[in-house]
């Protein structure tokens, strides 16, 4: 018994050396100057071309360019582009091309880079291939310049561009050799230096920067899916900045002094639809019935505890597309009057959710607890996402609740969803007039005329029942007081590239 | 055949070691089955909603799965056998890198929240089989009632609370590898250990106490009390060494069990790890990842089992020469 007991004593004395140590904890690889970020999860590859994990592009961000890029306010800026012009008839861009940027193997940068990006895309019909829909052909005349041809005018197209990293300029040799999925190579601000599978990516600040050197030294970005664990990393000092935020804490940490929290509606939507092609929800008088039905309330704050905001439309307010609609109201009577003018009587009413999207199932149960004094039992019939996407593209469901994320441009919002032949119109709503305003505001260069248009179109949209809209999700994020230089956007980008971190010695 | 070895011991581990090779070969058939077992076109399910027809064709031919199954399964054990267990759907790498990257953290929290459990359990154990229907054996059956029921996520949960965020002694979560920085893999290390040697030991306790108290009720225990030998000695020479079989047999029940990955644990204090490596794979739909991952915690279990049974034979003559 001799030895178990020396060993015994031998891990006693280390833990006892190792909770003695005071000293702050050591925060392992990178720089001593990296700003250290809490993601909920590991990114499944870093193509940004090819991933479609939000993981990943919190990461991408900070190592890639678009063409243009938004501002915080959602219009296209210049980046790898310096500036650009559009011919009268609206069916050229030419693109002028920033000089001496140069990829982080140090090679430089040129317009054959952006040909052979928007090339893949479109050849390889990569997941981002639709915003190409209007492309017909993309050239480089010259080392900086390219020049991109539309069969319509195209209003959108800069949106298209560079609303989202999966738009991003990448390097034909990095994409070649393979190894773009785990040691991509951008013209960000920061390079992709290492990752630890499980635990972390380091990023290195990219000193030769188009937009100037990051006053850090990286970005060391953690895999923490436990928002308590986030958050506790984040108050001991241990990680600069989080997403992962658990939402009944949020009312907590907005008084709390010692953490920065944001708390900004997004441009995502979460929405319920009826299916059309079946009776009795055909009749728009029923799907308004169902509209005046739910307790959107209640809903906002059993899906987020209250963060969510609240909306009868896509678009948030303080987007420059907004558009203020507030017809419906929580009222059992108006909706059963307009269940008797449709002569309607529905028993049942089978709603499609998906575990992938806790939301759709906890909205579900307010939801048929809202129907019963309709009458209406609410069978929710969860599944897993795949299946859900089955379901849906089948039409078998009477109604499902779903959102859409990352949208900026209006068309985006309403043309695939809405048009007659949408190619995401589950519903199979169709409504001549929405049709029309929809493919005018496509090409409608004139921006308030436009915006009267989508107008028109998302008011009709919402009378008419073809979505349920229901709130914008907020992005919440929480930061040290450490950390400035750094403000959370309504597109959930992830910009590390201005950020400034204060002398980490207390 | 090569001759049967005559040495009991080595016959002993012999028909032990065929007992897992039978073991392990029916393991290969379920998790080969695996992905022809879940509803569904686990090719479909994988793409979710990156799916194209292009991409669907170019997974499936990638993954084999176009081929027909006799082939594929003969296939799968062939390169199973050999270490290569395909590459993950989710980012092309081999699923035998991503395992043994992930192997190290795992096996740290295994090992260092055995030897925390053991270091609770056994003086627990004993202590209150020694005293058996006092008030401390009370004390310490409730508290291990208490380990067994406390779900290790809020175990965790308070863990960070106390010793990281609010006394700031241990880091909240993350990993080192131990050769690269073992000062930080140890700080590292303790709170996950800690959380799973809580459960581990509550539930080894409760054993270890019976075990003592049944080799306690025979009669050379009485015999060896009679003779008037101290109690040191009988407890520790005639009760506890006799108690060492079943002792061994939770220890590895329960290191088997934290090996084939803590899932929550590993969750709860971000620890890249095989139990949290599963979890994402799950999610993600990787079935060669969860293949592979399914298939090594197999491994780990029959060489823990071959292990646990060699020490039998160590420390009982009976096993060794009967």
């Amino acid at each position: 018994m001799r030895q178990p007991a020396a060993i015994v004593a031998a891990v006693l004395s280390l833990l006892l050396v190792s909770c003695s140590s005071p000293e702050p904890v050591d925060l392992g690889a990178g720089g001593s100057g990296n700003l250290v970020a809490a993601i909920a999860g590991e990114p499944d590859q870093l193509d940004p071309q090819k991933t479609t994990a939000y993981f990943s592009f919190e990461v991408l961000e900070n190592v890639f360019d678009t063409l243009v890029a938004p501002d915080e306010n959602l219009e296209m800026r210049p980046a790898l582009a310096e500036s650009w012009e559009t011919s009268p008839d609206g069916l050229t861009w030419t693109f002028r091309l920033r000089d001496g940027v140069t990829w982080h193997d140090g090679s430089p940068f040129t317009a054959d880079d952006v040909v052979y990006s928007y090339r893949r895309i479109m050849d390889e019909k990569l997941a981002n291939v639709d915003k190409f829909s209007a492309v017909t052909d993309v050239s480089a005349p010259d080392p900086s310049t390219v020049v991109i041809s539309v069969k319509q005018p195209t209003p959108n197209l800069l949106t298209n561009l560079g609303g989202f990293k999966g738009m991003a300029i990448v390097q034909r040799e990095n994409v070649e050799s393979g190894e773009i999925a785990t040691r991509p190579v951008g013209t960000g601000p920061f390079s992709f230096e290492s990752q630890k599978s499980g635990d972390s990516i380091n990023l290195k600040a990219n000193p030769d920067y188009w937009g100037g050197a990051p006053k850090i030294d990286g970005v060391t970005f953690r895999f923490i899916s436990q928002p308590s664990t986030a958050l506790s990393a984040l108050q001991a000092g241990e990680v600069d900045w989080t997403d992962s935020v658990p939402t009944q804490r949020v009312d907590q940490l907005a008084s709390d002094d010692s953490v920065n929290l944001s708390q900004i509606p997004s441009n995502d939507y979460w929405y319920l639809a009826l299916n059309e092609a079946r009776e009795p929800w055909s009749d728009p008088r029923v799907r308004q019935a169902i509209a005046y039905g739910i307790d959107r309330d209640a809903i906002v704050q059993s899906t987020s505890y209250g963060t969510a905001v609240g909306n009868q439309l896509a678009i948030p307010e303080g987007n420059p597309w907004y558009t203020p609609y507030d017809t419906y109201s929580y009222d059992i009577e108006k909706a059963k009057s307009l269940l008797a003018q449709a002569g309607a009587s529905p028993r049942t009413l089978d709603m499609l959710v998906t575990s992938e999207y806790p939301e759709t199932v906890t909205a579900a149960q307010v939801i048929a607890d809202n129907l019963k004094p309709l009458g209406i039992t609410v069978n929710i019939r969860t599944v897993d996402f795949a299946t859900w996407l089955d379901e849906q593209n089948k039409g078998n469901f009477d109604m499902l609740m779903m959102g859409w994320l990352g949208n900026i441009d209006p068309d985006d919002f309403y043309y695939a969803q809405h048009h007659t032949d949408g190619s995401s119109n589950a519903q199979k709503f169709s409504n001549p007039d929405v049709d029309r305003l929809l493919d005018t505001g496509r090409i409608e260069i004139d921006r308030d005329k436009r915006k009267a248009d989508y107008a028109e179109a998302a008011t009709i949209i919402a009378d008419q029942v073809s979505y349920i809209y229901l709130y914008n999700p907020s992005v919440i994020q929480a930061w040290s007081t450490g950390l400035s230089g750094y403000d959370a956007r309504r597109d959930r980008a992830i910009r590390f590239k201005d950020a400034v971190l204060a002398d980490s010695g207390e | 055949m090569a001759s049967v070895p005559t040495h009991p011991v080595a016959r002993f581990l012999a028909r032990r070691l065929a007992y897992s090779a039978v073991v392990l070969v029916g393991v290969l058939i379920v998790v080969f089955a695996l992905v022809h077992l879940v509803p569904g076109d686990p090719v479909r399910i994988a793409l979710g909603t990156r799916y194209t027809p292009e991409a669907y064709e170019a997974l499936r031919s990638a993954s084999g799965l176009d081929r027909p199954l006799v082939e594929q399964f003969f296939g799968y054990i062939g390169s199973a056998l050999t270490g290569n267990l395909g590459v993950s759907f989710r980012n092309g790498d081999p699923v035998t890198t991503i395992l043994l990257d992930r192997l190290p953290a795992t096996a740290s929290l295994a090992v260092v929240g055995i030897l925390l459990a053991l270091l609770i359990a056994l003086p627990a154990g004993i202590w209150a089989a020694l005293h058996e229907g006092k008030i401390s054996d009370a004390i310490v059956r409730i508290t291990s009632q208490f380990g067994v029921s406390v779900p290790d996520f809020w175990m965790g949960i308070l863990l960070i609370a106390l010793f990281a965020t609010t006394l700031g002694w241990l880091p909240t979560s993350g990993y080192r590898p131990l050769f690269v920085d073992p000062g930080g893999w140890l700080r590292h290390v303790i709170l996950p250990a800690l959380t799973v040697a809580m459960v581990a030991a509550a539930i080894m306790t409760r054993y270890i106490r019976a075990a003592v108290l049944e080799v306690a009720a025979t009669g050379y225990v009485r015999t060896a009390r009679s003779k008037g030998l101290p109690p040191r000695v009988v407890t520790f020479r005639h009760t506890v060494r006799n108690a060492l079989v079943p002792i061994l047999t939770i220890t590895g029940i329960q290191l088997a069990t934290i090996l084939s990955g803590v899932i929550v644990v590993e969750v709860v204090f971000a620890w890249p790890g095989l139990g949290r490596l599963v979890f994402n794979s799950v999610e993600s739909r990787d079935y060669p990842v969860i293949q592979g991952a399914v298939l090594l915690i197999a491994v780990l279990f029959l060489l823990i089992n071959l292990l646990v049974d060699m020490l039998y034979a160590v420390v009982d003559p009976r096993i060794r020469l009967s």
